[in-house]
């Protein structure tokens, strides 16, 4: 990026800045004649200067002009005017001095839309800018470059930098212009006075930047301290583990108030040192008039000096410190973004990034890789100076199946490291056929090579997202878009310099993949995940899905039929008790109260949980039906029990987070709702009411077996639900989606819409049984691959967190996988899983990998004789031997398709 | 059946009853009550020991593995407890249990069952004297067996 802020502004906006200077000086001179229009007003037309000689008539609108002596005086009429009376005239004046104010705004409202667009691009630009450079990163500077602190600066540090750019130029121009006009109308009058107002103002430019330059340093300080608080306190969010772990909350606090400390104490220097200057600068302003009255009062008391003269001078300076004050302010914002803009270029500083990112692409330069790979002369240091490799060298004939056999040190990883180019920090060469590994473009590299390593990183978003993430090389520009829109997010990208491409094309690639659609390269995934044993997981993640009848068609269309099979399934084998369907005439005593009464699943967060007891639409309702109390009452009889049996466990006790209705800190809340009622305080208060509510909705007879429920009261929430239903839709509340046994219920997961009822809590083992016979009915009707599809789908959340280790890792896998690389290198990948596992997963990518090379790094040689070269690492020396007889290349019979657990049903 | 009457069942198991009541009252209530099918298996023999079950309603047979195939030693009828050993000594289940009819049992898990005797000392000295006794029974049948 540009050393200067000034020229970074200047290079990319030159052309907006001179337009908008052009605007605004053209500006000036509507804006001097609307000042001068109410003088004339009262002058001319309410006291009548114009008609003064007892004409009847003045001219209006007379454009003349006066030549100035110098060229000869006289005057050059240009419009006569017409010929108005007193009204006439007043009127006139006034629609002028109102053409003159709407013409004012519409200049004002113009100039500052644009210095706002300007700025706004400008930190697009900026920002894109910056984010390019965080690609570029070198490992070197990766390690000490922390995320949230360059997070802070492209977000936060860039904010003011951007709200400066539209005043960059166009601030100065101007105010200068008026302070230089002021100052030449009062060396004119009088050059001495001219002089005193002259020096002052030297020695306001000179002395007040010298103090900031303080203010300077400290808003510096500033910047990197809060930077270096946004960084620490995403610190210890990330490492939050390590500080649960050693209690170490004390001193976590103690650091961070001591940093806000720090901040304080920067910030009161700032304020004083900044109101010192501001007093300094005032006084120095108010210096200016004492000279004009004491000398100027004077001289003209001596009569050196006309007092009309010196009147005149006072009022010109009178319009000088406005502007001043204004360029001094402007002066101090230029010199504290520069400083931002130092700050942030030094992060961006060019020898922690790498070279520029070559998106070019040459078609004849990625041919496959393979050939004869040679490395010769390797040699490579540790962190410490130690020469873990020194003057390595191999040849191995690609496609080959390589084990790197670590030595227990670092060599292994680093040589697979350097092999799948993660790592160029090494001396010697490494060939491939003819090609320089490390000349390789990244188009080449990141299509044709795959590395897999110990830490799976995966993005947030879904599963899918993220094993097609390899895939995403390019936009191939098959997404229609509107064509306005397209042009316009085109020709704003083009104006601050971002991307033309735009993420809702189609950037996956199916044809080279040999697949037709997302169906089928669906269908890849499912395979690639089912083999390396993911299977299971993603057709539960499925069942707990939710469907978008848009996205999976056709199982919505056959859900229903699903819905039917399943049901008769149970009657015939004589499972019909263990699940309770949902019917719209009949209690469900599996569900909570809550269910029965909607009788459909909650769509937004005011209908979920506690939420709809403080619900005005679902209240109305039961106070309607006149279960309002009834419902009450049932809270005080789970209170009490609650409170009786839970009385006496600890705070925090993970019984109460798994068993009770009532969290331990509102225990003692209902406690006081009890004791308040037992004194008899008469009604209980309405948000008593309110939380006693709330408990009986989340009971469930079948499991709580508090017995609350009996026949006449299940009756009574039964007629409710029409009830509620009625309220809820004339109320026009989308809140709750309702169950139809004949419909789908897109808000509810997949396999309670399978189901369409609750398994029951009392049947022994009936969960399990349940989940073996909707797998039998999913496999029957041929709805497995539709159900994992919708398993894809499943959001692995911030860093793949809600994954498993295991399956974090398979992801990682796949998606390595399924972009068919020429050279797979496996570092670590296989460290979650238990050793029989990564067995059977190595034999799989042995099996997999036959026209394609793999590089694996192994703990020892136990597993290596399946490779056809094992290399070993000695005294820096690499040894490469070859397997005798190399594993045989004829494609093993297929296995048997992978039996899939039913799994749990909950 | 309500918790009320579960709590009434704890009672009459030996083991419990010295225990106070609102505690049996939080011991049924984190407990699941669970219906088997005639001749569906509690568990079986060899499995880990996950929970304890109260016979509520019904009865259920204990039966061994041996060379000859499974045999029954004893049946169980209402209140009996039943799968306790295994979770207190954490060793897999000594015998398969079966439902010997429809019957109802109140399922007590063993994590839960460990937490209520860590955070209540009182119920442990209920346990604890329940095990002594027994095992002072088996001492008097030992002597009796050894004089005989």
């Amino acid at each position: 990026m540009e050393k200067s802020l000034f020229r970074y502004i200047w290079t990319h906006s030159k052309r907006d800045q001179m337009i908008i200077c052009a605007v605004v000086l053209a500006s000036l001179p509507f804006y001097f004649m609307s000042l001068d229009l109410p003088r004339q007003i009262v002058n001319q037309a309410i006291q009548g200067e114009a008609f003064r000689d007892g004409n009847a008539t003045a001219p209006f609108l007379n454009l003349s002009f006066d030549w100035p002596g110098w060229l000869g005086g006289g005057s050059w009429e240009i419009f006569k005017g017409f010929e108005v009376g007193r009204v006439g005239l007043l009127m006139g004046l006034s629609f002028i001095f109102l053409f003159f104010v709407i013409v004012n705004g519409a200049f004002k409202y113009w100039i500052n839309v644009s210095k706002g667009v300007l700025g706004e691009r400008m930190l697009r630009r900026m920002r894109f800018d910056l984010f390019a450079m965080v690609l570029r990163f070198t490992p070197d500077a990766l390690r000490t470059v922390k995320s949230s602190e360059t997070a802070t600066i492209v977000k936060d540090e860039v904010e003011p930098i951007g709200g400066f750019i539209g005043d960059a130029f166009i601030t100065p121009v101007f105010l200068g212009t008026q302070a230089i006009t002021a100052l030449v109308f009062i060396m004119v009058q009088n050059v001495w006075l001219g002089l005193i107002a002259l020096s002052v103002i030297a020695v306001q430019f000179t002395i007040i930047p010298r103090l900031r330059r303080e203010l300077l340093r400290l808003g510096k300080q500033r910047q990197l301290a809060s930077r270096q608080l946004a960084g620490r306190i995403a610190e210890v969010l990330d490492g939050i583990e390590v500080v649960h772990v050693h209690n170490a909350y004390g001193w976590e606090r103690a650091e961070i108030g001591h940093r806000l400390f720090n901040l304080f104490s920067i910030r009161l220097k700032i304020y004083n040192r900044k109101f010192f200057v501001k007093t300094l600068n005032n006084f120095l302003a108010q210096l200016t008039p004492f000279f004009f009255y004491a000398i100027g009062g004077y001289f003209a008391l001596r009569g050196t000096l006309d007092i009309g003269q010196l009147v005149a001078v006072i009022a010109a300076y009178r319009e000088l410190p406005p502007p001043l004050k204004e360029l001094i302010d402007w002066d101090q914002q230029r010199l504290d973004v520069q400083v931002k803009y130092d700050q942030v270029t030094q992060h961006f500083a060019e020898d922690r990034l790498g070279p520029m990112i070559e998106m070019r692409e040459v078609a004849e330069a990625d041919q496959p890789l393979i050939g004869t790979l040679v490395g010769e002369e390797i040699r490579v240091a540790g962190p410490h100076g130690d020469l873990i490799l020194e003057g390595g060298a191999f040849t191995v004939e690609l496609p080959a199946h390589v084990a790197l056999i670590s030595n227990g040190g670092a060599a292994a990883s680093l040589l697979a490291r350097i092999l799948a180019r993660r790592s160029l920090e090494f001396s010697g060469r490494i060939r491939i056929g003819e090609r320089d590994l490390t000349q390789l473009p990244v188009y080449v590299t990141g299509r044709r090579i795959a590395y897999a390593g110990v830490d799976p990183i995966l993005f947030p978003g879904s599963i899918r997202d993220n094993l097609v993430y390899g895939l995403r090389s390019k936009p191939l520009g098959r997404q229609r878009e509107d064509r306005q829109d397209m042009d316009r997010r085109i020709a704003e990208a083009l104006r601050t310099g971002n991307p033309i491409e735009s993420i809702s094309d189609q950037w996956v690639d199916y044809e080279r993949l040999g697949v037709k659609d997302e169906d089928e390269l669906d269908r890849i995934l499912l395979d690639l995940l089912d083999k390396v044993g993911m299977g299971d997981t993603i057709y539960l993640f499925g069942l707990a899905g939710r469907i978008d009848p848009e996205r999976h068609a056709s199982l919505a269309e056959r859900l229903v039929e699903a819905r039917h099979r399943l049901r008769d399934t149970f009657q015939s084998n004589g499972m019909a008790d263990l699940v309770e369907p949902f019917d719209p005439a009949r209690y469900n005593s599996q569900a909570t109260i809550a269910e029965n009464l909607l009788f459909g699943v909650p769509i937004s967060d005011e209908f979920r949980g506690r939420n709809l007891a403080d619900n005005a639409q679902f209240r109305s309702a039961i106070d309607r039906a006149g279960m309002t109390d009834d419902l009450v009452g049932m809270g005080l009889q789970i209170a009490e029990t609650m409170t009786e049996i839970f009385e006496g466990l600890p705070p925090g006790h993970s019984l109460f987070e798994q068993f009770s209705f009532i969290g331990a800190d509102e225990l003692t809340e209902f406690e006081a709702i009890l004791r308040r009622r037992s004194r008899g305080e008469g009604n209980l208060k309405r948000e008593d009411r309110t939380r006693l509510l709330s408990l009986p909705l989340a009971y469930i007879e079948a499991r709580h077996r508090l017995g609350l429920l009996d026949e006449a009261m299940t009756g009574r929430i039964v007629e409710a639900r029409g009830l509620v239903r009625e309220v809820l839709e004339k109320s026009g509340s989308a809140g709750v989606e309702f169950y139809d046994p004949e419909g789908i219920c897109t808000a509810a997961p997949l396999r309670d819409n399978l189901l369409f009822g609750r398994v029951s809590y009392q049947v022994a083992n009936a969960r399990a049984r349940v989940g073996e016979a909707v797998a039998a009915v999913v496999r029957e009707l041929d709805l497995q691959e539709e159900v994992d599809r919708v398993g894809l789908e499943y959001q692995v959340g911030t860093a793949g967190r809600l994954l498993s280790p295991q399956e974090r890792a398979s992801v990682n896998l796949v998606r390595c996988l399924v972009k068919r690389p020429d050279i797979l290198v496996i570092d670590g990948a296989f460290a979650p899983f238990d050793e029989a596992r990564s067995q059977q997963l190595m034999q799989l990518l042995l099996d997999m990998f036959d026209q394609q090379s793999l590089f694996m790094v192994l703990p020892n040689d136990r597993q290596a004789g399946d490779f056809d070269v094992q290399m070993r690492f000695r005294d820096g020396q690499i040894i490469t031997d070859k397997t005798a007889a190399p594993a045989s290349r004829a494609p093993s019979p297929e296995p048997d398709a992978p039996q899939r657990i039913a799994g749990e049903v909950a | 059946m309500t918790l009320e009457t579960e709590v009434q069942s704890l009672r009459q198991v030996p083991m419990f009853r010295d225990v106070d009541p609102a505690r049996l009252k939080l011991l049924a209530f984190t407990s699941e009550r669970v219906q088997f099918a005639d001749g569906q298996r509690f568990f079986s023999q060899g499995d880990p020991s996950d929970a304890a079950y109260v016979i509520l309603d019904g009865r259920a047979s204990v039966l061994l593995n041996t060379p000859g195939g499974e045999i029954q030693v004893a049946e169980l009828g209402g209140n009996a407890l039943v799968g306790e050993m295994g979770i207190l000594s954490d060793t897999p289940r000594s015998a398969t249990i079966m439902a010997a009819e429809p019957t109802t049992a109140l399922r007590i898990d063993k994590r839960v069952f460990l937490e209520l005797l860590a955070q209540f000392p009182q119920m442990s000295l209920a346990i604890m004297r329940e095990l002594a006794k027994r095992l002072e029974r088996t001492n008097a049948q030992l002597v009796a067996q050894s004089s005989s």
